[in-house]
């Protein structure tokens, strides 16, 4: 003999379904930050009308503009997004390989820049310059310390949410003219843009921004 | 250059940028509100149609959320629960002329437990989705009353009055499964 709450228990949907694997999650996402990016621009029609009918999760064609990586934005003051072409840099090489904290066969040690600490690198690269589409310098409040915001092509974008997601809760290293800068732990999967931290000056932060796109 | 980790937590004020900051609200309560929408819908694909609708009315004015987790959280549920009560208002005519808990003989005689926890999970559809939320909150979340008011942003009064109404509609519809059990148990 049951009472009403036991009986909801056993029925419950949410105790025996996964839902931390829901395959629709990660493109649920995408279509809730590109649906942002639009209204921003005041370019939603779409989203003029009951949501339930006009962006169908069903129907919609995915936009992969998400930042993945917000972490570590704290307090950037918006600056112009640069291509890069109006003035003559020098290049600057850009990749992003996944690692690994423990030492490994084929993995290839590197030191983390001012960390003093070892990282271990896989082979491939997941992504280069070729998969930038933007990159901008963003300031901290305070304006003592200069990060570099990468935003990602279609395919670059694709490329980093296909690699990273397979390696939560491991690290991935961004490296700059073949040293890592940084080598953070995911959190969650990369995709559309991501977000260079460390102590840059504003000049070094410029030179590489205006180095990373491929003209 | 030492890199701050992707892993560092997000910022006490949230992001300006408005595809930052629906990132950040998805991050931080989509499973919840999965959750609750799994639990309120008719099943997982609703469920899903309902957290984008409701995740959808934040993008078109992020402004609107307020800022703070649990003003968030509250927010967002407020959403998805109307939601849910236009969806549910468009369907009332069709739900009143179904059958809302299939014959329990009918379910009874296959005798399969995965039929007969269906059957009892319908019996939900019939209580309207605030009165459904409430119950959900208090049975399976086991909120307590004072935080289902806060959250929902009614009375404790209202609270303890739909889920009342709840228990007894679910019981009238379950009885056959119930025997003689107390309802309000």
């Amino acid at each position: 003999m049951k009472t009403v709450r036991e009986m909801l228990r056993d029925a419950d949907p949410v105790r025996t379904e996964d839902g931390a694997r829901d395959p629709d999650r990660d493109r649920l996402r995408e279509t809730i930050v590109a649906a942002a990016c639009r209204a921003t621009l005041s370019e939603s029609p779409q989203l003029s009308g009951s949501p339930s009918h006009s962006l169908s999760r069903r129907r919609v064609v995915v936009v992969a503009i998400a930042a993945a990586i917000v972490a570590g934005v704290a307090g950037i003051g918006p600056l112009i997004w640069s291509r890069g072409g109006a003035t003559l840099q020098a290049a600057v090489r850009f990749e992003v390989r996944l690692a690994e904290t423990q030492p490994g066969a084929d993995l290839l040690e590197a030191g983390v820049t001012g960390s003093g600490t070892a990282i271990y690198l896989h082979r491939e690269i997941v992504a280069t310059n070729d998969d930038v589409a933007r990159s901008r310098v963003v300031r901290s409040d305070d304006g003592s310390r200069f990060s570099i915001a990468v935003e990602f092509t279609p395919e670059g974008a694709e490329k980093m949410r296909h690699a990273t997601a397979d390696h939560l809760g491991r690290p991935v290293a961004i490296l700059i003219d073949g040293s890592v800068v940084m080598a953070p732990v995911l959190r969650s999967p990369i995709d559309g843009s991501a977000v260079i931290s460390g102590d840059f000056n504003e000049a070094e932060a410029q030179r590489i921004v205006n180095g990373i796109i491929k003209n | 250059m030492n890199g701050l980790t992707m892993a560092t937590v997000l910022p006490a004020d949230a992001p300006a940028n408005p595809a930052e900051r629906l990132s950040a609200l998805f991050d931080a309560h989509y499973a919840r509100l999965y959750r609750l929408a799994r639990r309120l819908a008719p099943d997982a694909d609703a469920a899903r149609d309902l957290v984008q609708d409701t995740f959808l009315r934040a993008a078109r004015a992020p402004a609107s959320v307020p800022h703070g987790a649990s003003s968030e959280e509250a927010w967002l549920v407020r959403v998805l629960i109307n939601i849910r009560r236009d969806e549910w208002r468009r369907a009332a005519v069709r739900a009143r002329h179904a059958p809302l808990v299939p014959d329990a003989r009918a379910a009874s005689d296959q005798e399969s437990a995965v039929v007969a926890r269906a059957t009892i999970w319908r019996a939900l559809d019939a209580l309207p989705p605030r009165r459904r939320a409430v119950v959900v909150l208090h049975e399976l979340e086991e909120l307590a009353i004072p935080a289902i008011a806060s959250l929902l942003g009614i009375s404790a009064i209202t609270v303890r009055w739909h889920l009342s109404a709840g228990r007894r509609d679910l019981a009238r519809i379950l009885r056959p499964q119930m025997g003689a059990t107390d309802e309000n148990r």
